[in-house]
This record gives structure tokens, sequence and C-alpha cells, in this order.
């Protein structure tokens, strides 16, 4: 309880308040504004958060990411062009309603619907985390290994279409993170005789580079477009309608919550975000709806289950995050950045070790949502303004802005280099269509991969050991499964002997390393996942209609 | 065709520490043999659907990204000199010039001083970071 106080004073200290404040309504512009992403916004608050002592950095942080997600439905529900892709099927129907004259209704939804995702997922993670956080504790440095390359090679199949490109991307940035003095003994790598080099390149930099400067140029590509405003509406007359909005979101409990568990899930899965969560939740709404004729046509379970499950995929993100270190998402990875930053290592101890750190996130958590809602109403007259900035006058802007940040993490000018060399790096693997999640994730766990590494062959010179190890067996299952997932996909619908094989045999082999774990709740695990498996494969194998 | 591009020389590390960057190097490589096959086996409509420019068409064409990456490595060496201050405020008012045009070059300087400047007395006097004075101006 002590602890809790602790955390909860940390917290509603004035200034860690009114950087809260600050920081949901930065965010929520951002997240408005369309190709300016909630990524971009957190990776550009990392230098601010320099100064603070870490757990009003990371509530600052959070309560970027909170308003991001929520800003992203603004611009959808007004204009039709969703502010961040996490919003994409929101405007399905947020827009159309808006058209038809209830702008205010649809916004209410919108933002209520956030709010309880939000909630609901922070109630998750609270209860999820140290549980996660124990199974963590099993973990060896094999599985710890194994575990980083099945998030990049998870990621990188979900990032793109092209998986080869994906891969090269995450191996890319593992090799980024290797310049300069290594870890273990300070050898330098890849230094070729530059001190530059030898100091390594700072990652944050790097990230700000990857992400915010590649992504402005992006913006800026079309010399007509850029000295376009970013919208052309003058003036948005729009009072939400709270009350109307709350009775819609009761009668529809059952969509927010489903909408609000697919978000958790897909933020727990490294790699799959608010893009992903979105969309598959307004598929799963539209067809658990028993008339899904008014979807797209501004049906209110239309903006509800894309706004609850974007904002439950944060919760979902910070629980592998704070349970193993490990981050769900992009937007977790540059939260990892930040502890980094404050030489605090989240791993399966985190909770344990850092009590009120970990409290403090969680209340950071729960409070954002609520200011999230307070700052809505009054965010939306600004949001109005800032679409009339000219694209290349905020473009430039940023980059300004983004060079002081830079140069504060050290002090150092070469930060400034290193943002501008990765900022072109980026802007070409964007070009060429390489997805740039599997790198920044390379870059971020590149150094976790490469201890654990280190660690396991220390322990035992076997390599062997990674793949009977059990932990580390399941992984690696799940790590091949990944990769063959866009393959799977492809093949969808076409009745091919891939399709018909894909699920059971991933449930078939991952009983396996459950068996191997052990314990009563595991074995009882493996035998009802080789049931499953079998019941399919009987299924799709045994019984085929007599043509 | 852009695997090419993918291939790294190797590395040239020292006993152990080279490991890792060995192994990744290794998977890279392989990697963008896979990536160069794939290159090599897409079928000829598919590479012929990107439109051939000549050198003026393409930096025309991307004339503002070239514009930023100048005007923004000229910046990096002129810091020392101007310091972080009065570089920002050049840098900002140059570049929105570029981009934007002469049209509204009252507008552009309002901007550069009061963002710049902004964001230099936040980070001096609020968070207290010591930013470059340039060997030049002393600011």
């Amino acid at each position: 309880m002590d602890i809790f106080l602790e955390a909860l004073l940390n917290i509603i200290d004035p200034v860690t308040l009114i950087y809260m404040i600050i920081g949901v309504g930065a965010g929520l512009m951002a997240g408005s504004i369309p190709g300016f992403t909630i990524a971009m916004a957190i990776v550009l608050t990392l230098p601010f958060t320099f100064s603070m002592p870490p757990a009003q950095g990371l509530a600052t942080m959070i309560s970027v990411l909170v308003g991001g997600l929520s800003g992203g439905l603004m611009s959808g529900i007004l204009t039709g062009i969703p502010g961040t892709p996490s919003s994409v099927a929101t405007t399905f129907d947020g827009f159309p309603m808006a058209r038809n004259g209830e702008p205010g209704l649809a916004l209410g939804i919108g933002v209520w619907s956030s709010f309880c995702g939000g909630i609901i997922s922070a109630i998750l993670l609270v209860l999820f985390a140290p549980q996660l956080a124990m199974v963590g504790l099993e973990f060896q440095p094999w599985d710890f290994f194994m575990l980083v390359m099945f998030a990049l090679t998870v990621t990188a199949s979900l990032a793109g279409e092209h998986l080869v490109k994906g891969l090269i991307a995450g191996a890319a940035g593992l090799l980024i993170r290797t310049v300069g003095e290594d870890d273990a003994v300070g050898v330098g790598r890849f230094d070729f005789g530059s001190d530059y080099l030898l100091t390594g390149f700072d990652f944050i930099a790097v990230l700000i580079g990857l992400f915010a400067f590649s992504q402005l140029l992006s913006d800026l590509r079309n010399p007509v477009t850029a000295r376009n405003a970013l919208s052309d509406r003058k003036q948005v007359k729009v009072k939400i309608e709270h009350r109307r909005a709350i009775g819609i979101l009761i009668k529809n409990w059952v969509v927010v919550i489903r909408s609000a568990l697919i978000g958790m899930f897909t933020g727990i899965l490294p790699g799959a975000g608010g893009s992903i969560a979105n969309i598959l939740s307004y598929d799963q709404a539209k067809k658990a709806a028993k008339d899904d004729s008014s979807f797209g046509k501004g049906d209110p379970r239309g903006i509800i289950a894309p706004e609850a499950s974007n904002n439950a995929v944060e919760g979902g993100a910070l629980t592998p995050l704070m349970a193993l270190g490990i981050p769900g998402d992009i937007t977790a990875a540059i939260m990892l950045g930040a502890l980094l930053m404050h030489d605090i290592v989240p791993g399966p101890t985190f909770i344990k070790d850092e009590p009120a750190l970990a409290y403090s996130i969680y209340i950071a958590f729960f409070l954002a949502s609520f200011i999230m809602i307070g700052m809505q109403s009054g965010v939306l007259r600004i949001f109005v303004l800032v679409t009339r900035i000219k694209t290349y006058v905020l473009a430039t802007v940023i980059l300004t802005f983004a060079t002081i940040g830079v140069f504060a993490l050290h002090n150092s000018i070469d930060d400034i280099w290193t943002l501008f060399f990765f900022g072109i790096l980026g802007f070409v693997m964007r070009q060429f269509g390489f997805p740039l999640a599997p790198m920044i994730l390379g870059v971020v766990l590149g150094n976790i991969a490469e201890l654990n590494l280190a660690r396991a062959l220390a322990i035992d010179a076997d390599p062997m050991l990674f793949f009977v190890r059990p932990w580390s067996l399941f992984f690696a299952i799940v790590a091949v499964f990944s990769m063959i997932f866009p393959i799977y996909q492809k093949h969808r619908d076409t009745g091919s002997l891939l399709e018909r094989l894909f699920s059971p045999m991933m449930l078939l082999s991952l009983s396996l390393p459950l068996f191997m774990m052990g314990g009563l709740l595991r074995s009882t695990l493996a035998m009802a996942a080789i049931a499953v498996s079998s019941v399919v494969l009987w299924r799709r194998f045994g019984n085929k209609p007599k043509a | 065709m852009l695997a090419t591009f993918e291939i790294r020389e190797p590395d040239y590390g020292v006993l152990s520490p080279a490991a890792w960057p060995r192994l990744i190097v290794i998977i890279l490589g392989l990697l963008s043999v896979v990536y160069l096959l794939q290159s090599i086996g897409m079928p000829k409509e598919k590479i012929e659907a990107a439109p051939r420019k000549t050198m003026v068409e393409f930096i025309l064409y991307w004339r503002n990204v070239i514009a930023v990456f100048t005007i923004f490595a000229l910046y990096l060496a002129a810091l020392p000199y101007l310091g972080m201050l009065i570089g920002n405020i050049l840098f900002c008012f140059i570049l929105l010039t570029v981009l934007g045009g002469w049209s509204a070059i009252l507008m552009h300087l309002l901007i550069a001083f009061g963002a710049s400047g902004g964001m230099w007395l936040l980070f001096t006097v609020v968070l207290e970071v010591f930013l470059p004075r340039g060997s030049l101006t002393g600011v």
C-alpha cells in the first residue's frame, strides 16, 4: 500500500499533472493530423523526458500515447481521413454518421469507446503483467534470445507485404546496434577507425531519424501538397454528445468488451499494433452483428469496435514490456527506450524490483484516459486551427525541434548527424518498401539478444540447447510459423494443403514444448492442443465429401 | 536489382565480440541473396511498370527531399560556428523559404524566430540543458 501511495504521489504531483495534460493534448493533436503518426509523436517526446525523473517521464509519454490513440478519431470522423493508421476503420462508419448530421454523436461514441478500451486494457494490464512476469521468471538466457528472435520474425511478417524485406530490415536493425564498443568487453566494432562510430549510434537519435525524419520527408516529397494546408475546413461547430454516446455504449457493451479484448491480445503479440487491431475488431463486430446492413452507413457499432480496440492495444503492448522487457509494438519499443535511458532494464523482476515505477505506469495509464476525455472538446477547436497550418511549415518546425531534442540527449552534435544519416536511410527504405517496424525493434532489442546469446553460450556452449529447452523451443516454433504466416495468408480460401495444415500443425508442434514444461495446467493445455488439432485435421482430411 | 544495395561488407571483427555481428551479417547476406533471387524471378511486366526518368526529372521529382538533405547537412556543418540559437533560426527560416517560396517571407521569419527561439528558451531555461554556443557568435 505504501508503494501504491508513493506511486500515486509521483503522478499527482502538480508538475507531472501539467506534463500529462500537455502530453495528452500533444498526443491528441499529433494523432489527429494525417501523416503524423503516434510513434513519431512519442519518439519526439523522448528527449523532453530525459531530464525528468523516470516516473514523470513515463507518465508524460503514456499521456502522449493515450492522446494519440484517441486523436485519430477526430479527423477520421470529421474529414473522412484517418489521423493515424490505428483509426482507419473508424472512418468506415464514423464519417457517414457525421455526414448524416450527427457528428457530435459520432465523436462522443468514438471518445467514450476509446476511454472504455483504455480503461479495460489498463485493468487487464494490472492483472496480467505480474502473472506474465511470474512465467517470465522461468526464462533462461536461451529462452530470452528466442523470444527476441520471435518478436523480430513476427514483426517482419506482419509489418509489410514482403516477408524478406521485413527480415532484412530486422537484421539490419540488429546490425546497426552492434556498431561501437560492445557491452561485454568494450572492443570496438565496425568503427573503421572513427571515434564517431566507436561510440556507437545513440539509439534514440536512430529512432527519431528512422521514424520522424523520414516521415517528414515523405510528407514533404510532393512540392504541391507540401504547400497545402492539411485540411481546408474553416470551422467546426460540433458539440460532443456525451450522454447519448454513453447510452449507446452501455447498450452495446458486448461490442465494447469484445473489441477491447481483441485490442489487448493484438497488443500483447509483438509487432502487431493498433493498425491491425482496429480493422480486426471492426470485422468481428460486423460478423457478430445479426443485421450488418447498416455497417458502413453510420452504425455506432462500427465506431465502437475500432476505437475501443485501438486504445486497448497499448495496455496489451505494455504487458510484455513490463513483464518480460519485450515491447509489444513500436510505441512500446520507444517506451523501452525511455526506460533504458534512465538505466532501468525491464525484465521479469521489473515489477518486483521497481514497484513504485510499475504502479506509476498503471496509474498514469488510468489517469491519462480521464484527462483525454476532459480535453477532447477543447482540443477539437485547436484541431481545426492546426489543420489549417501548411504541411511544410509544420514539418520544418518539427524538424527544428528534433535537432534540439536530439542534441539534448548527450550534448553532442554527433547525435544530430546520426539523426540525419538515419533520416536518409529511413526515407530510402520507405521508398523501396522496406517496413521500418522490424528495423526499429532490431535496434531496440539488439543488445538484449546479444547479451542473452552470450550468457547462454557462456553457461553451455551447446547450441542445441536453443531447441531443446521448452520455452526456447516454444518461441522457435512460433517464430517459424510466423514466418510461414504470410505465405499462408496468400493461400487462404484456395483450399490448398498449406491452408488446411497451417493451424493444426502449429497447435500440434506447440504441444511438444508444453508437455516438456510439465505441470498440470500446461500438460492439460498440451492435451487440449492435440485434441483440437486432431479434430480439425480429421474434419479437413478425414471425411472428405465424396465427389 | 535492389538487393545489391543490401549486400554489406563482411565483418572484420576481433575474436568473440565478432560472433554476434558475424551471425547477423551471415543471415543478412542469405536474406539478400533470397531477395536478389526473388527480384530476378519477378515477371518482366512488373519491372517495366516503373517509368524511366531522366536525371532532370528525377531531381525535380525529389527536389524537396534533396533540398532538406542539403540544407540539413549545411546546417550541421555550420552548427559548431554559429551555435544552436542562430543556427536553428537560420535553418528554420531557410528551409521554410525554400519549401514554401518567397511570398510568405515575413511569416517564415516570424515562425523561425518564434519556434526556434521559444524552443531554445524552453531547453536552456526550463529544462536547463546546455545547448551549443557558436565559436564565432558566442551565443
